[in-house]
């Protein structure tokens, strides 16, 4: 008679203790875990938010590819840390990587971390990295059927971004059909449309960057 | 696509469950996927016997309990029928928004195990 024995651990609970570690040493910055699937926009966009913010706000950027620190560089060139992990193939960033650059002290305690994770719609979703939100990207040339068909991701952001709004003369791509796949998958997240091209909807996406590391600033510990 | 390091992450759990329990072997996992946590509930039944093979586990089995997600809507106060990995835009009763619920699950529920002694007992050995 084989003996049963009752576990209920989560599968990710190394990973969930890494990213409360992550939490505990960055509570009072602003971390924002970046999802997409590859080349829609996302160092584009940190790109584009750098100058606008990088004077007032202290920053720092990790970022996540499966080979070369080329989005690292870009951010660098632009004066902000930025920190490259290459994953050698993995499909997703793990919160212990995070903890790793934490600990190799790259940069000081920042009042915004974007953590720009290895495009991939998919497998990131799963896995927290001790951010205070995910931010799913979706360019307008990818189609407006996605967020049903990659619903995790678009279910579990708390922000949408949808991106290269400058090139919606070009393509079909319906906003109302997407804004309604995320009534449904994700009723309380919210959705920005911006352009790193033309600069459009920086300012909303700067504000609720803004307004975020002011709301946890101020909640209680 | 991480099927192989989710199931490492179970085989560590499920022999760090049985640590305290003497000698033996694994028969059988049993883990919680939810629809959407990008596992697939085949992949990770292979990733599973590629992770044991070779070693004191081979041959255990992984046992899947598979969660889908639910649409419920907010107005009629139901789970509505969809197909599988199909969405429903809307409501099919009264047209309203629907909320998606569940489908979150990832966890280590059971292990059985089979201690050497007890096996040696079954197959009439001696001691
Ligand atoms: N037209 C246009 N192109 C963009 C925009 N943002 C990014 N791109 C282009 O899309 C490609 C991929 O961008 P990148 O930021 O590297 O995407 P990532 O892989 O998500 O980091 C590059 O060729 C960018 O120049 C935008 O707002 N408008
Ligand atoms: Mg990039
Ligand atoms: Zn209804």
């Amino acid at each position: 008679m084989a003996e049963i024995v009752d576990v209920r651990r989560s599968i990710l609970e190394a990973n969930e203790a890494a990213a409360t570690q992550v939490r505990g040493q960055l509570a009072r910055a602003l971390v924002v875990n970046l999802i997409s699937s590859p080349g829609s926009g996302k160092t584009s966009l940190l790109e584009a938010t750098m100058p606008a913010i990088k004077d007032s706000l202290s920053l720092a950027v990790i970022e996540g590819d499966i080979a070369t620190d080329r989005d690292a560089q870009r951010l660098r060139a632009l004066g902000v840390p930025a920190v490259q992990i290459l994953t050698g193939g993995a499909c997703h960033l793990d919160a212990r990587q995070v903890l790793k650059v934490l600990a190799e002290g790259h940069f000081q305690a920042p009042d915004v971390l974007f953590i720009e994770n290895v495009g991939n719609l998919i497998c990131p979703t799963s896995y927290d990295l001790g951010e205070d939100f995910k931010v799913a990207l979706l360019s307008v040339t990818e189609g407006d059927d996605k967020p049903f068909k990659y619903p995790a991701i678009f279910a579990t952001a708390q922000v949408t971004v949808i991106t290269k709004v400058d090139l919606l003369p070009y393509v079909t791509f319906d906003l109302d059909a997407v804004k309604a796949q995320m009534r449904s998958l994700n009723p309380t997240g919210s959705i920005l449309l911006t352009s790193a091209r033309t600069g459009q909807g920086l300012d909303q996406w700067i504000g609720m960057l803004r307004s975020s590391l002011d709301a946890k600033r101020r909640a209680p510990a | 696509m991480h099927e192989l390091g989710v199931a490492m992450e179970i085989y560590r759990i499920s022999r760090d469950a049985v640590a305290g329990h003497g000698a033996g072997r694994l028969e059988s996992v049993r883990v919680a996927v939810g629809e959407l946590r990008a596992v697939d509930p085949e992949l990770i039944k292979f990733a599973w016997q590629a992770t044991v093979a070779g070693g004191p586990d081979a041959g255990s089995e992984l046992i899947v309990d598979w969660h889908p997600a639910v649409q419920r809507c907010e107005t009629c106060g139901a789970d509505k029928a969809r197909d599988t990995a199909g969405w429903l835009p809307l409501c099919p009763d009264c047209a309203s928004p629907l909320r998606v619920d569940g489908g979150l699950e990832l966890d280590v529920l059971q292990v059985s195990y089979l201690r050497e002694e007890e096996e040696r007992a079954v197959s009439g050995g001696v001691g």
